[in-house]
């Protein structure tokens, strides 16, 4: 899978979190009135908004080498850092709705046109950031958590811009939101792979075997490689590769790889290493699989 | 005799101001609504000559939410019930100054050559007093007006800051000498905006609204040719949650601007008329009470979905029960939801679902059943021929068109510059070139090729794969 199809299925997944998010939001909003406070209300909401979120982000990379189990785990992941994501997120939407809100409201500035869908934007810019770091939270990667927190702001003031505006010229606020939160997936889908690729090291793209072609991002300061599930660049179906047979470590200037297994073996242009600073074009090789090293400025 | 019992009838009979008893919120505190589900209304109640009624019970007030202002709901308990908070809180008062020509005449209208027989002198005296009479919690911001609109404060603590403020009120000269009554408050409520606490406007005015524009022909400095009509400060004060307490000033039968009591009572404020310099300080101080004397009542909100609730008080007095209302913002992040559930819901969920589980099965496994040559990308030059598949004869990679893989537009690339050659017994392919050539970052002259490895000819990148065995 290249970086363009990582991308367009970031933005499908994200899509079909939006829908899968939006018939629960519609559930959880008829049922406000049974609430005993506003604070247990968004915090419910948003934990549920945020799960259903979660749970589909997590599973964006899940798709073939990794197996079922890694898969599931970045689901389960995915999950319960979107519960706390979305908890927190709406929490701060929400409290800034009311704070933005009560301003415009009664300054009477462009209420309708204004007002409202920053207010909107702001919450929603916040449940977007919090729901997008949940893959670097869930890898313990302070850059992925950049990553997503910045593709997720993004997305979300989108998202609830479009919710706001497509509420102006739609009078059922069923189909606004319905828009909306399709966009608001979209959204963070997008810019969660645009962002990812901005702010990536490099590419390892895979010259042979089953999955040539697929493409790596290195965009950790640590990205382990190996045949096990919990690998970021897991390589199963070439040859005998260690659990954990190499790293890739990112110094201030410079990319280094690390040989993990002393029974493994990690080949670079050819030559065997046990550590080796990564340039344009070098080709690393782990069990049968061979990968070239695509740099992108550090 | 006649003339005693005259004063007893003025004494009684001058303080009496232009409303009734009445219960008004004059503001709504909503900042606690998400973190305590609170609400906090700021109530004034007066009695039929506008004091502040002292000694009303809680149960005599009931309040009522609703989300659409028609079915109002009571609520069940209010949580908090004070008066006098305001004086421990701070207000912040807006002091706008009538200063137009009429000002330095004297109570009777007419022409005055004596300072101390001015109206603005009176008026200056009344503020200081009302300066001296402030808690030093209170901000206190003022204003002059007559064509034109002249903030010489924002509320500040600072009261001697504002009493030379004061002092520097001039005589208007020219054409500014006219009322801009109504313009002049829309603006008072534009600086007021930002403030935030309880929020009080205090105008005095000896005339009626009289318009530059209409008076003079002349374009207005903030309003050009338009004339501000007195119903459009009383939205702007009404959003802004300020209350607007207006006094006229002059003698019995002068001119005075009935729209401006229209304004006080229904921005929560109240209208005072004020016949002499003594009253006028009384009507200062009885504002400054009914101001301090607010109950404060507070009730956890319902949680009907609304965009903005709206809020009634009733009052049970000794003459009868007495209502207002407000509203205040209540809207979620997502909006009001539906009016009943659909089964049709469930199917974007399941759909969802359903897509994202086929997606996980998606494999993009992309092996090439036989060995290959690809392009991954060229940095100068054009390649004619991205791709193509080895079979047992020799292969060349040049710049000549009758190359297998032509790459053209490089100079550094010789007509013939590598060969891909395959040696049936062993079944392996050989790069052989005489021109440089990287293969796996490295320089060489001749490799055996493995699956995998990368080709550099001159910046175009190219990848052998041996194909599925």
């Amino acid at each position: 899978m290249s970086i363009t199809l990582r991308k367009i299925i970031f933005c499908f997944v994200g899509l079909l979190a939006g829908l899968a998010a939006w018939p629960v939001a519609e559930i959880i909003l008829l049922f406000q009135v049974s609430f005993p406070s506003y604070l247990m209300f968004s915090i419910f909401l948003g934990a549920i908004f945020g799960l259903v979120i979660g749970l589909f982000m997590g599973a964006k990379e899940g798709q073939a080498p990794s197996n079922r189990k890694s898969l599931f785990n970045r689901i389960i992941a995915g999950s319960l850092v979107g519960v706390l994501g979305g908890a927190v997120g709406f929490l701060i939407g929400q409290a800034l709705l009311f704070v933005l809100g009560e301003y415009f409201i009664h300054s009477g500035r462009a209420h309708s046109a204004l007002g409202l869908p920053l207010s909107r934007a702001v919450g929603w810019a916040f449940l977007g950031l919090f729901v997008g770091v949940t893959d670097g939270v869930r890898s313990g990667s302070l850059r992925k958590i950049k990553v997503g927190a910045l593709g997720g702001l993004l997305g979300g003031i989108l998202g609830g811009l479009a919710l706001q505006y497509i509420g102006i010229f739609i009078e059922n606020m069923m189909y606004a939101r319905f828009a909306g939160l399709l966009l608001l997936g979209l959204s963070i889908g997008f810019f969660y792979g645009l962002v990812e690729d901005r702010l990536s090291f490099g590419v390892l793209r895979l010259l042979n075997g089953k999955f040539k072609g697929k493409e790596f991002l290195i965009n950790q300061r640590k990205t382990r490689i190996g045949s096990a599930g919990k690998m970021d660049i897991q390589l199963n179906q070439y040859g005998t590769v260690a659990d954990f047979q190499a790293e890739i470590v990112s110094k201030k200037d410079c990319l280094l790889i690390k040989s993990r297994d002393e029974k493994g073996t990690v080949i670079v242009n050819d030559s065997l290493i046990n550590e080796h600073e990564l340039k344009f074009e070098d080709v690393i090789q782990i069990g049968k699989a061979k990968m070239i090293y695509l740099a992108r400025s550090l | 005799m006649k003339k005693l019992l005259y004063f007893i009838i003025l004494a009684f009979a001058l303080p009496a101001a232009a409303f009734s008893e009445s219960v008004r919120i004059a503001q709504i505190d909503a900042s606690g609504l998400l973190f305590k589900q609170k609400i906090k209304l700021y109530v004034s109640l007066t009695d039929d000559s506008g004091v502040p009624l002292k000694n009303a019970a809680l149960n005599q007030f009931s309040v009522f939410e609703s989300a659409d202002n028609r079915d109002f709901v009571e609520i069940p308990q209010v949580t908090d019930f004070k008066i006098g908070e305001n004086y421990e809180q701070g207000v912040n008062f807006l002091l706008m100054i009538d200063n137009s020509g009429s000002m330095y005449r004297s109570m009777e209208g007419e022409k005055a050559s004596d300072e101390a027989e001015m109206r603005i002198t009176f008026a200056k005296d009344a503020v200081r007093d009302f300066l001296k009479k402030t808690s030093p919690m209170d901000k206190v911001g003022l204003v002059s007006y007559n064509s034109f609109y002249n903030s010489h404060s924002k509320p500040v603590r600072n009261q001697a800051e504002i009493q030379r403020h004061l002092e520097n009120i001039e005589k208007p000269k020219g054409d500014a000498v006219f009322t801009e009554i109504y313009g002049s408050l829309l603006l008072a409520a534009e600086e007021f905006s930002s403030i935030k606490g309880r929020k009080a406007v205090i105008i005095l005015s000896d005339g009626e609204n009289s318009p530059y524009f209409q008076n003079t022909k002349k374009d207005h400095q903030d309003f050009g040719k338009r004339t501000v009509l007195y119903d459009e400060p009383i939205k702007r004060l009404q959003m802004e949650g300020i209350s607007v307490f207006a006094i006229h000033f002059g003698r019995e039968g002068n001119k005075k601007d009935e729209n401006l009591g229209k304004i006080a009572a229904q921005t929560g404020g109240a209208w005072f008329d004020a016949r002499n310099d003594h009253e006028l300080k009384m009507m200062y101080n009885k504002i400054m009470d009914q101001i301090i004397f607010e109950y404060i009542i507070s009730y956890n909100a319902t949680m009907s979905p609304a965009e903005q609730k709206y809020v009634r008080l009733t009052y049970k007095g000794s003459e009868g029960e007495y209502s207002a209302n407000q509203f205040y913002y209540s809207s979620s992040v997502f909006g009001l939801p539906l009016e009943q559930f659909n089964f049709l819901l469930l199917l974007p969920l399941l759909l969802a679902c359903i897509l994202l589980w086929l997606i996980t099965l998606l494999k993009f496994e992309s092996k090439k059943q036989t060995p290959s040559l690809e392009v991954l990308s060229s940095k100068l030059g054009k390649v004619l021929t991205t791709s193509i598949d080895l079979g047992r004869e020799t292969v060349f990679i040049g710049g000549s068109e009758k190359a297998d893989m032509t790459i053209i537009g490089v100079p550094a690339i010789e007509k013939n510059h590598a060969d891909i050659v395959f040696d049936e017994k062993k079944n392996i392919y050989t790069m052989i070139s005489n021109g440089t050539v990287k293969v796996n970052n490295k320089p060489v002259k001749q490799k055996q090729l493995e699956s995998g490895d990368i080709i550099n000819i001159a910046g175009t990148t190219i990848v052998f794969d041996s194909g599925e065995k």
